[in-house]
């Protein structure tokens, strides 16, 4: 492998890497705090993309120039409008039922790929990044000497995301009420915090950033109705390898996840898909509770 | 203040509490008893953390049983339970300012500090990196500051020093001259006897006996018979 192929490589795995770090680590704070482990998140990123895809096209259309970002809003708010109501009409009755909840959530991503189905049908889409973001940049030791500028932007959203939860978390009320649920939420209770409303607006920032990464993955590279599974999957991937809960362990996990699954097709493209498993049980085998996870109790 | 009547808690098949009843007063009262007699789980099916079958708990007035932990806590109870339960993940200013009620609150962040040094000094540490007496300091800190009515203390003596298990007599005994009201658990009958007024003692899930703190403490036959401790201490 040569140092511009590496380089191109390794490139592409930080751009995977950066869209499931912001889908897994809605999953991730969602299982962390609640013990839901939500079979729809996938359906979330869908529900983002298809809401984004509602709106762009016909501004698109009629050449209005901010169509993307509204397409980003409605994505964004689309998919926490989707998520509030999941726990709020059925989630929220079933808690500490991790087994129902989990059957529940497959149900919704199931009636819910229909629907979207029915709706939008089953072409693969793609949205137009704004001009500013459209075509590529030079960057060095890259194949060919430039890189997806959009690409590059996925990064750097990525990075957004992780530093303002991290700021949330560290340095807000909220975080401190949503890392004492983590570690022991019927203590928290005990302190006369509201449990429930902290665990819906959970919800809606983790479905929000599903949403997120529906139009923003759905930017980089065209999706279909195969999506929900396939981020789902790799949600789930991403957080037993980084650790449930954990805000660097789900950074870890994507990082590691990214860079496995684009080494693997690089090298081995008729295997790739093992490399990522192999990852899996290789961290089970040596850290059951992930890299960075807390052992659960 | 607070009155429990006839309290049933189950586990699947097993009845763990068989129909308590006690009251708490003004003065501090404590519960005594065995190993698995079922004494953290009365504490913990008063304040709504676990299911309860059936009966009445009534505080200041309000019927509370079947009420959410947060419904419980808000009015006006608060726990400091066995093990302590402190966040791991939070600091110790933070496990403060999670519960403050303000600076004009009764208990502020830094009446705990002046009444608490060793925790000012502590500030910037983890839950999880506390002693056990720092941990013990930190949980009743943390129930002191909702300002509650009435503080539930499951076993705060266990696994404290005999330095530290003097020093938490002293902070119990003046909590209870603040007129914070205590439903103290405790197996540590010199914990249990110089803080309390009267003590009940749980056995097989109901209360056997409740008696003045004065007679348990220099009868040595009930202690023997309920307690199965002979010198005061466990
Ligand atoms: N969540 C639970 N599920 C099933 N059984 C439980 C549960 N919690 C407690 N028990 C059982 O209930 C009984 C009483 O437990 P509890 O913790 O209330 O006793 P205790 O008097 O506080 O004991 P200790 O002095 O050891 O703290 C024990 O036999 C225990 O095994
Ligand atoms: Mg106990």
């Amino acid at each position: 492998m040569t140092l511009e192929m590496f380089a191109t490589v390794a490139l592409n795995g930080l751009t995977v890497a950066a869209l499931y770090f912001i889908v897994a680590i809605g999953f991730s704070l969602i299982f962390g705090l609640m013990r839901t482990v939500n079979m729809a998140h996938g359906t979330l990123f869908l529900v983002g993309a298809y809401a984004g895809v509602a709106v762009f096209y016909p501004l698109y259309d009629q050449g209005f120039s901010y169509a993307w970002i509204v397409a980003l809003a409605a994505g964004i708010a689309g998919a926490a409008v989707f998520g509030v109501l999941l726990q709020v009409t059925l989630l929220g009755w079933m808690q500490g039922q991790e087994l129902r909840q989990t059957l529940v959530t497959i149900g919704i991503s199931i009636i819910a790929a229909d629907q979207l189905l029915a709706i939008f049908g089953g072409n693969s889409q793609q949205f137009f990044p704004p001009d500013a973001l459209f075509g590529s940049v030079s960057v060095p030791l890259v194949q060919t000497g430039h890189y997806s500028t959009f690409r590059l932007f996925q990064i750097a959203v990525a990075a957004a995301v992780g530093v303002g939860l991290w700021l949330i978390l560290h340095k807000t009320k909220l975080g401190i009420i949503v890392r004492a649920g983590v570690d022991d939420r019927a203590m928290l209770s005990a302190c006369g915090v509201n449990v429930a409303l902290v665990s819906v607006l959970v919800f809606a920032i983790g479905a929000a950033l599903a949403g997120l990464a529906g139009v923003v993955g759905g930017t980089a590279q065209p999706f279909g109705q195969e999506k929900d599974v396939q981020f789902l999957l790799t949600s789930l991937v991403v957080v037993i390898v980084g650790g449930m809960g954990s805000l660097p362990g789900t950074a870890l996990g994507a990082l590691l996840v990214g860079m496995a699954e684009q080494f693997g097709q690089s090298l081995f493209p008729t295997y790739s898909v093992m490399f990522t498993l192999l990852l899996m049980v290789i961290v089970l085998a040596i850290r059951p509770q992930g890299l960075l996870g807390k052992r659960l109790t | 203040m607070l009155s429990v009547r006839d309290l049933r808690v189950s586990f699947g098949h097993a009845e763990i509490l068989q129909g308590v009843s006690l009251d708490v007063g003004d003065e501090p009262f404590a519960v005594a008893g065995r190993n698995g007699m079922g004494k953290t789980t009365l504490c913990y099916a008063i304040m709504g953390m676990v299911p309860v079958q059936s009966g009445g708990v009534v505080f200041d007035g309000a019927s509370i049983e079947g009420k959410s932990p947060t419904r419980v806590s808000r009015s006006g109870i608060a726990i400091v339970p066995q093990g302590r339960r402190v966040f791991p993940s939070l600091t110790v200013d933070e496990h403060l300012r999670l519960v403050s009620r303000g600076k004009n609150a009764a208990w502020s962040i830094e009446r705990v500090y002046d009444t608490f040094p060793r925790l000012a000094e502590r500030k910037g540490n983890g839950g999880s990196q506390l002693s056990g007496g720092e941990q013990q300091m930190l949980a009743i800190s943390r129930a002191l500051l909702l300002n509650p009515k009435l503080i539930i203390m499951d076993e705060p003596s266990e696994g404290l020093a005999p330095v530290l298990v003097d020093h938490l007599i002293e902070v119990l005994k003046k909590l209870a001259n603040e007129k914070i009201g205590l439903l103290l658990v405790e197996q540590n009958l010199r914990v249990a006897t110089s803080v309390a007024s009267n003590v009940a003692i749980m056995l097989s899930g109901r209360i056997a006996a409740t008696v003045p703190a004065s007679q348990l403490s220099a009868d040595e036959a009930l202690q023997r018979r309920y307690l199965g401790v002979s010198t005061g201490s466990h």
